[in-house]
C-alpha cells in the first residue's frame, strides 16, 4: 500500500495545487487528505486531542474526493480546527463510493501551531481523477 | 512581440489590445486587454485563453475585458471585467470569484511619520493583537443564527448601529456597505457555519492590514487628494485588505455546484468547468445573486469591524480619540462582486473579478462629497513597495463598464516564493527598510514577498495612461500584518 502527493509548482500561479497518487481509491484519498491539511498548518506540531468523522457516499468517485476535501476545509472554518491525522477508508457499494473518514486535531492556536494558508476552496481548475495502470491520481487545485 | 499566446492579439492604442471575436470558435464578442506591452508581453497564457472563454458566455456584450493587473484565475482570469444583458445573459460565480467582495479599505489620520515612527512597534504590536489574521482566525463578535441574518442583510450598517463605526462611515462605502436584495433564505446552513465566527478577521493568502505614509512628492494630484483628505507631509494612512470569508467561500463553492446542474436544465455549455453559470433571471440565477449579495455584506460588515479595531488600537497607542485622531474613511471598494449598473445600452450585469468600480464624476452612486471628482479607486500594491488612490473617469464609464485595476498581480507561484526567501528573514529584510511586519504564517509572509508581484506602479501607469482611471496619491508601507 502507498500513497503520497507532490506540489504542482507551474499550475496555479496565486494558489496551491497538488498531485496525489495511491495504490486504491483509499489511498488516493489519504494522499489528497494529507495535502490539504499539511497546507493548512504542520501536522507535526497539532496534537490529536479531537476526532472528527466525515462519511460520504456518492455515485461517482471523482464527486466524493472532491466532497472528502471541501469537508475538511468545512471543518476547518467551522469548527476552528487544524489536524494532525486523517484515516480514510473508501469502499464500493452497488451504486457508488462510500468515504469514512476520521480526522483527528486541535483547535486552531496561532501561538503554538505553525499556521500556513487559509484555504478558500477545493476549485475544479483542471480538477481530475483517474485510473491507471499503477493506481489512482488527482489532480486538485485549491484557492488560498 | 512575443506573446503567450497563438491569438492574434491588435493594438488598439498604446494600452488597449484586441483579440477579434474570430479566434476562438463560440466568441460573441471581442476581447479586449489594457496594458502597456511590457505588461502584456509578460501576461501569462491563462488571461488569453481565459478572457476568451469569457467572450463566449450568453448575453456578454461589447467585450470580455482584462486589466493590466490580470493573470490566470478561476474561470475568468483575475482582472477581468464583463457586462451581461439581464434579460437574455449569464451570470457566473466564476466572474465573481471565491472570496466574494474581497476588497480595499483606506482610512486616512492626522498622524505624520514622525509622531508614529517612534511608537511604530508598540502599534504594530496592538493591530496585530486586536484584528485577528491567519488559518481560521475568529473576531471578537459573536453572534447568533438571526443577528448573523441582520449582518447578511444590512452590511456595514448593522456594524455602525452596533457601536462599530461612525455613521459618516456608510456614506463613504461602495454602496454604502449595504446592498439590498441580500437573501440569508438562499445561504446553506454550511455557508453560515463556516462565518459566523469570523467578523472582524483578516484571513491569510494576500490579504493584510497596512500602516501608510503618504509623502507630498507622491501627491500626483493634490486638489482631488485634498477632497479624499489626503494631505501628504508624511500623513499616516490604513489600508485594509481582505473580503467575506469562510462565509463568502462556502456561497460561491455552493452555487458553482447548483449552476453545473442547471446549465444542462437550460442548455449552456462553457468552455471552463469554472464557468459554470444561469440565466440572470433564472430561479438559480436570482439565488445566486441573493446570496452573493447576502455574503457582499458580511464582507463590507468585516471590514467595517476591523475598521472599529484599527481605531481602538490607535486611541490606545496614541492615547487620543479617533475623532480626535482624523481616523475618516477615504473609501471601501469591492473588487470581486456582480451588479446591476445602468450603461448607455440600459441595465447590465457586471461582473468585476480581480478589478474595481471606476466611475465617473456625476454619477449618483458615487457619494457626494466625491461626486464632482469621481469614485475612489484603492490598489493595493505587494507588502514591499506601495499602493494607490485613484479616481474613476468618464472614459472608464465609456470603455470598461466602469471598471480599473484593483492591484500589483502576481508573476511569481507560491511555491517558487517560498524557495526564493525565507518568512524570517524576509521579516528581517523589511525591518531594515523600515517596515515592521507581524505574521501569523512564515510560510506565507514568504509567499507574499515582494518580488512575487508586478510592478504596481507599471500596472497603475497603464490604467492612468489608458484614460480609465486617474492616479491621485502612492502610499508607502511601514508596518504590515498578514496572515
Amino acid at each position: 500500500m502507498a500513497h503520497a502527493y507532490r506540489v504542482l509548482d507551474d499550475v496555479a500561479l496565486a494558489d496551491t495545487a497538488f498531485e496525489a497518487t495511491g495504490d486504491s481509491p483509499s489511498e488516493l484519498f489519504l494522499a489528497a487528505g494529507q495535502a490539504v491539511i499539511e497546507t493548512l498548518a504542520d501536522p507535526q506540531r497539532v496534537q490529536p486531542v479531537e476526532t472528527r468523522s466525515v462519511t460520504r457516499r456518492d455515485q461517482d468517485l471523482s464527486a466524493l474526493l472532491f466532497a472528502w476535501l471541501s469537508d475538511i476545509v468545512y471543518l476547518k472554518d467551522a469548527e476552528g480546527l487544524v489536524f494532525h491525522d486523517i484515516i480514510a477508508v473508501v469502499s464500493k457499494e452497488r451504486d457508488g463510493w462510500l468515504v469514512q473518514g476520521t480526522l483527528s486535531g486541535e483547535p486552531i492556536d496561532p501561538a503554538r501551531h505553525d499556521l500556513r494558508a487559509d484555504i478558500k476552496a477545493v476549485t475544479k481548475h483542471l480538477y481530475d481523477v483517474r485510473q491507471e495502470a499503477g493506481g489512482w491520481i488527482a489532480r486538485v487545485v485549491l484557492d488560498v | 512581440m512575443k506573446l503567450h499566446t497563438a491569438f492574434t492579439v491588435k493594438r488598439v492604442s498604446d494600452e488597449v489590445w484586441e483579440i477579434p471575436a474570430t479566434e476562438k470558435p463560440g466568441m460573441l464578442v471581442p476581447a479586449r486587454i489594457y496594458a502597456t506591452e511590457a505588461l502584456l508581453t509578460n501576461m501569462d497564457s491563462g488571461v488569453f485563453e481565459q478572457v476568451t472563454n469569457v467572450a463566449c458566455l450568453p448575453g456578454i456584450r461589447r467585450y470580455a475585458l482584462c486589466m493590466p493587473d490580470g493573470h490566470w484565475g478561476y474561470g475568468f482570469p483575475i482582472g477581468g471585467v464583463a457586462a451581461f444583458d439581464p434579460q437574455d445573459g449569464v451570470i457566473s460565480p466564476g466572474g465573481v470569484g471565491y472570496d466574494i467582495n474581497c476588497g480595499m479599505r483606506l482610512i486616512r489620520t492626522d498622524l505624520t511619520l514622525a509622531e508614529v515612527r517612534p511608537r511604530l512597534e508598540q502599534l504594530m504590536t496592538e493591530l496585530f493583537r486586536n484584528v485577528p489574521a491567519g488559518v481560521g482566525s475568529r473576531g471578537f463578535v459573536r453572534l447568533n443564527r438571526q443577528e448573523f441574518d441582520e449582518v447578511m442583510r444590512k452590511g456595514a450598517r448593522w456594524c455602525v448601529e452596533r457601536g462599530y463605526g461612525w455613521q459618516e462611515d456608510l456614506e463613504r462605502i461602495e454602496e454604502h456597505g449595504c446592498i439590498p436584495g441580500a437573501d440569508p433564505q438562499t445561504v446553506s446552513d454550511h455557508a453560515v457555519q463556516r462565518g459566523i465566527s469570523q467578523l472582524g478577521t483578516l484571513g491569510s493568502g494576500n490579504h493584510y492590514l497596512e500602516v501608510q505614509v503618504v509623502s507630498t512628492d507622491r501627491i500626483f494630484d493634490p486638489e482631488t487628494a485634498a477632497v479624499l483628505g489626503i494631505t501628504g507631509h508624511d500623513q499616516i494612512a490604513v489600508m485594509v485588505h481582505c473580503g467575506s470569508r469562510g462565509f463568502g467561500h462556502q456561497v460561491a463553492s455552493d452555487f458553482l455546484a447548483v449552476f453545473e446542474k442547471a446549465m444542462r436544465r437550460y442548455n449552456i455549455s462553457v468552455k471552463d468547468q469554472q464557468l459554470a453559470c444561469a440565466p440572470f433571471r433564472s430561479p438559480e440565477g436570482r439565488q445566486y445573486f441573493a446570496a452573493m449579495n447576502a455574503a457582499a455584506n458580511t464582507a463590507f460588515a468585516n471590514r467595517q469591524v476591523i475598521t472599529h479595531q484599527i481605531r481602538e488600537a490607535f486611541q490606545s497607542v496614541f492615547n487620543q480619540s479617533a475623532e480626535a485622531l482624523g481616523m475618516h474613511v477615504v473609501y471601501d471598494v469591492a473588487h470581486n462582486i456582480a451588479k446591476v449598473e445602468r450603461y448607455a445600452e440600459g441595465d447590465l450585469v457586471v461582473h468585476r473579478k480581480g478589478a474595481t468600480r471606476a466611475f465617473g464624476p456625476g454619477r449618483p452612486e458615487v457619494p457626494e462629497i466625491y461626486r464632482h471628482i469621481g469614485q475612489p479607486v484603492i490598489c493595493g500594491g505587494s507588502m514591499e513597495t506601495g499602493s494607490y488612490l485613484l479616481v474613476g473617469t468618464a472614459d472608464a464609464m465609456r470603455d470598461t463598464f466602469g471598471s480599473t485595476m484593483h492591484g500589483s498581480g502576481r508573476t511569481m507561484s507560491r511555491a517558487q516564493a517560498k524557495r526564493s526567501v525565507r518568512g524570517e528573514q524576509l521579516q528581517r529584510d523589511m525591518k531594515q527598510h523600515g517596515i515592521i511586519v507581524k505574521a501569523v504564517s512564515m510560510s506565507g509572509l514568504a509567499e507574499e514577498a515582494g518580488f512575487a508581484y508586478k510592478n504596481i506602479s507599471e500596472v497603475v501607469e497603464a490604467v492612468d495612461r489608458a484614460g480609465i482611471t486617474k492616479k491621485v496619491a502612492e502610499l508607502r508601507p511601514i508596518g504590515n500584518i498578514k496572515g
